[in-house]
């Protein structure tokens, strides 16, 4: 009998409970989030940083994060930090909602690409508030290189976090070197065995760089021609498919024997893989580079109190002994030369003036040119 | 050849259940991989470390707390709301009772990239913020047919002559409804809780459209699934499928030993048939 | 209570209240939302506006038609094959399992516990070209020395089939478990055969879960996006994939819209043709 009326009481309380639980849900959807951080004027408590997958240093046996933990000791600054950011698309997909009606998304730092378009569009749009420089004394630390990128000429609103490179990754026990896209488009014995990124920005440009054209000024004729040549490899079989960060699994695997793949990924990806390699194609490669934004509702002073922190060179030395992606920051190569000269002198974290003459920057204003956007959709397969 | 045939369903058997057990099992197995770098595909090595850091991935840990969370609210609401559908269903003749079938049955002929397209666009268009709310009023909404359509099975085979019966002895409707109707349906209302919450907990397709900058655990996997997928999600998964079939083995024999229970008991009471019924008016 | 009593008429409706507007204003108005966004034109960029665009729903079927055709081969093969899978299976244990038939049923049911990503992922892994599936295959050489089962539409509709397995095992078990031993006696004792026993009387009392099953499985693995994604390449991408991409990536949502309800549409068709053909009780029970 005792199990009866458990029963009982649980199914009663149950259906009591549903209505005073379905409300508040109800009104919760209907009022929106809440309004966002300090706003400007105050320094918070907290700062809310969304960030790419292991794009910051990570310290594996006390699982935290050191820099996060020296900037909270030296500012009493916590962070929230997210690692929720796996795609410039579908995370601008999420967040554009709520933006477009003005409303917070509950972070102060996000970090997008400037290969994509969608880092342009929310400057654009207005979507960003704009960086307290005076709180940023560091910003002078900030590389020539990126001192007025087309997207935001005055760095009003974004700053560089790292820089990478496009070019092609092989592993070793499957392939010898591949120094072009024309090998790894028609060496037949690659067939089915090559992966080439889903950006609209490195593919294509480093086709249109194969074909001898400049893909920071695209040309209908240019894109036309780099597409084709894409969609015949797809065609016959030898892209197996397009990937964002996944082709790292399979080509550690041995499943793919090369890729289009950015630079960092490969050197993290050494520790378990001493096989793989990398390099630009000989006919030029792409760069490009995440940049730290606050969208609307962030705190600015918070935000801008953290990206100061990390221009300090000692700082920024420490994420990329970690990430071993290009530093935005001066004096980082002296720094790591010295503490960790195995990055200091890697050529895919410190290219040499040479290699950085052969990179190139992606066209922003193709990557938002409908016409192009829907070709690339169909090469895609989608 | 008659020991063959004998044994060939068996055999059968077993192969079908290893078959749908081995990514299980594989899965699993790698939640207590050592793996040196960031991938866990090659077998390294026995660690407990895994389980004991479970929440040592940036937000796994929230995913988790926001898909359970979710989980508990919606499957109440959704369980009382199905329950309540499926009573009027079964027992009430109404108009418009086959459009209201219509109704419950095409969320589940809907397929969920549809459901969670035409959410997504509802939420656009009225300008409403996706989030948490949005995710709980969706899953409320997929799961209140799985509900039904559980509690109505259970209903229809019901046996009102219980009910009939305790009327007789001068309980009214809303007694004869708590003290006789549902502690018999509670085992089907659990059922469909359980399956609800099941639903709702593995959910990605229709939580991907409508999550906005929320996380549950099937998104935290997806995002995982582009880089690396770090051991603790192997550990999160296998927690909640070893606590989902303890619960359903626990399920199953409690049912056995209520019912060993129920025929161990005298009939202390005689029988409906006994008595003299009632015809229906 | 006394108002029920006098107003007894009103009961159902009480009941029937809280679901109903949810399921209006949450499936029934999305749609609708679906269909007047369908039908307008314009981009992300320059705003959306509402003018009877019929011309998206032409584009979707034009330019999209091989992969809705390929949607509903996938989803048709793995429904077939989950069948021919789980029949044999859920035979065994309907008939043959004794007292330990929940326990078989339980673990059919298990793998839906672990998250349907976690699943397909630890396909990557089983399917992996350097794994021993597919050292073994091209050992017995089903498969050439290069072969692989990754990125195939083997890979798809394997993983597709494994997902919705006990989709079609659930309602079968449902169906078989009810049949009344008495009738096969009965059959054998009218001279039938183990064979004519199962063909004249089980198989056709299985039907209605045979049904039930079939939708089960067929629905969703029609819109299934996930398996062509993780365990195929652009040439499986079904209409899943488009969808998703329009919606979430290309930010065409007119586009999007028009193409799942093609989509609804081609199932609630297909439904219809399986209605007649089977019954309708048994679908909406």
């Amino acid at each position: 009998m005792t199990m009866r009326i458990t029963r009982r009481e649980l199914v009663q309380r149950g259906a009591a409970g549903v209505t005073i639980l379905s409300l508040p849900g109800l009104l919760a959807a209907c009022g929106g989030s809440s309004g966002g951080g300090a706003g400007s004027g105050e320094v918070a408590d907290v700062l809310r940083f969304s960030n790419w997958p292991l794009y910051i240093d990570f310290d594996e046996k006390t699982k935290q994060h050191p820099t996060l933990d020296q900037f909270t000791a030296k500012t009493g600054i916590k962070v929230d930090y997210f690692e929720d950011i796996n795609s410039n698309a579908e995370y601008f997909g999420k967040i554009q909602r709520p933006l477009s009606q003005g409303q917070s998304i509950d972070r102060d730092i996000i970090v997008l690409t400037d290969n994509e378009r969608f880092l342009g569009l929310m400057i654009d749009k207005g979507w960003v508030e704009e960086l307290d420089k005076d709180l940023i004394p560091n910003f002078s630390n900030l590389i020539e290189a990126q001192a007025s990128p087309p997207f935001d000429p005055d760095r009003k609103y974004s700053l560089p976090w790292q820089s990478g490179m496009t070019g092609i990754a092989w592993n070793e026990k499957e392939t010898g070197p591949i120094t072009s896209i024309t090998q790894l488009f028609e060496d037949p014995k690659l067939k089915g065995r090559v992966t080439a990124l889903n950006g609209m920005g490195d593919t294509p440009g480093l086709v249109m760089l194969d074909n001898g054209d400049d893909p920071s000024n695209v040309t209908d004729a240019a894109w036309n021609a780099a597409v084709d040549r894409i969609q015949k490899a797809v065609d016959s079989g030898q892209i197996r498919r397009f990937t964002g960060n996944d082709y790292a699994q399979p080509l550690s695997q041995g499943d793919l024997a090369a890729a289009i793949a950015w630079s960092g990924d490969i050197y993290q990806l050494l520790s378990s893989n001493p096989n793989l390699k990398w390099a630009l194609p000989t006919k030029g490669g792409i760069i490009w580079t995440d940049n730290m934004i606050i969208p609307t509702g962030g705190s600015v002073p918070t935000a801008s109190t953290y990206m100061n922190f990390v221009y300090d060179p000692k700082i920024a030395a420490q994420i990329t002994a970690y990430v071993a992606y290009v530093p935005p920051v001066k004096g980082t190569k002296e720094i790591l030369v010295k503490s960790d000269p195995k990055i200091g002198s890697s050529p895919l974290v410190f290219p040499s003036d040479e290699v950085l003459a052969s990179t190139h920057q992606y066209d922003s204003a193709a990557l938002n040119n409908q016409t192009y956007i829907e070709q690339w959709q169909k090469v895609l397969g989608a | 050849m008659r020991w063959v045939r004998r044994h060939l369903l068996p055999a059968y058997a077993f192969l079908a259940f290893c078959y749908l057990l081995l990514p299980i099992g594989v899965v699993i197995l790698f939640s207590f991989n050592a793996p040196s770098g960031r991938f866990n595909y090659v077998w390294e090595g026995f660690t407990f470390d895994n389980w004991i850091h479970w929440d040592a991935p940036s937000g796994i840990q929230s995913a988790v707390m926001k898909s359970l969370e979710i989980g508990v609210i919606s499957t109440i609401a959704a369980t009382a709301l199905g329950t309540l559908l499926a009573l009027a269903i079964v027992r009430h003749r109404f108009r418009g009772r086959g459009a209201t079938n219509m109704l419950i049955f095409l969320p589940m002929s809907t397929p969920e990239i549809v459901l969670g397209a035409s959410l997504l666009t509802l939420f656009l268009n009225r300008q409403i913020v996706t989030g948490f709310g949005t995710i709980f009023i969706a899953h409320v909404m997929f799961i209140v047919s799985y509900v039904v359509v559980t509690v109505k099975a259970r209903l229809i085979d019901f046996d009102r002559h219980l009910e009939e019966a305790a009327m007789d002895l001068g309980a009214n409707e809303w007694v004869t409804f708590r003290k006789v109707t549902l502690p018999l349906l509670a085992p089907a209302i659990l059922s469909a809780a359980l399956l609800g919450f099941a639903l709702s907990i593995d959910d990605f397709v229709i939580t991907y459209f409508v999550s906005g900058p929320t996380q549950t655990f099937p998104l935290f996997v997806w995002g995982a699934a582009r880089v690396a997928v770090p051991p603790q999600v192997n550990v999160v998964a296998s927690a909640i499928f070893m606590v989902a079939v303890l619960v359903m083995v626990g399920n199953v024999l409690w049912g056995l030993r209520a019912r060993r229970a129920r025929e161990s008991m005298p009939a202390a009471v005689p029988l409906p048939e006994a008595l003299p019924r009632p015809e229906a008016a | 209570m006394t108002f029920l009593h006098r107003h007894k008429g009103l009961t159902p409706y009480l009941l029937l209240l809280p679901g109903i507007v949810w399921l209006t204003l949450f499936f029934v108005a999305p749609l609708g939302f679906l269909g007047y966004q369908s039908l307008q034109t314009g981009t992300f960029d320059t705003g959306y506006t509402f003018d009877w665009a019929f011309s998206n729903y032409w584009n979707a079927i034009s330019d999209y038609h091989e992969q809705f055709v390929r949607s509903f081969v996938y989803a048709g093969i793995a429904t077939i094959v989950a069948l021919l899978v789980s029949y044999p299976l859920v035979y065994w244990i309907a008939f043959r399992a004794g007292r330990w038939k929940n326990v078989f049923l339980i673990l059919i049911v298990a793998p839906l516990f672990v998250t349907y990503l976690v699943r397909t992922l630890a396909w990557l892994n089983i399917l992996a070209d350097q794994g021993p599936v597919v050292g073994f295959l091209r050992d017995i050489h089903v498969l050439g020395p290069d072969g692989r089962l990754l990125a195939t539409s083997v890979a798809v509709v394997a993983g597709i089939t494994y997902n919705f397995l006990p989709f079609m095992a659930l309602p079968l078990y449902v169906s078989l478990e009810q049949i009344d031993g008495r009738l096969l006696e009965a059959a054998e004792d009218l001279y039938a055969s183990k064979r004519q026993a199962f063909l004249r009387v089980t198989l056709p009392l299985s039907a209605p879960g045979i049904v039930a099953g079939t939708l089960l499985t067929f629905i969703p693995a029609a819109g299934d996006f996930i398996n062509a994604q993780l365990l195929g390449t652009p040439r499986q991408y079904m209409v899943g994939n488009v969808i998703q991409s329009k919606f979430l990536d290309v930010l065409d949502y007119p586009a999007a819209a028009a193409l799942s309800f093609i989509l609804m549409a081609l199932i609630l068709a297909g439904l219809l043709v399986y209605a007649r053909v089977v019954g309708t009780e048994r679908l909406t029970g």
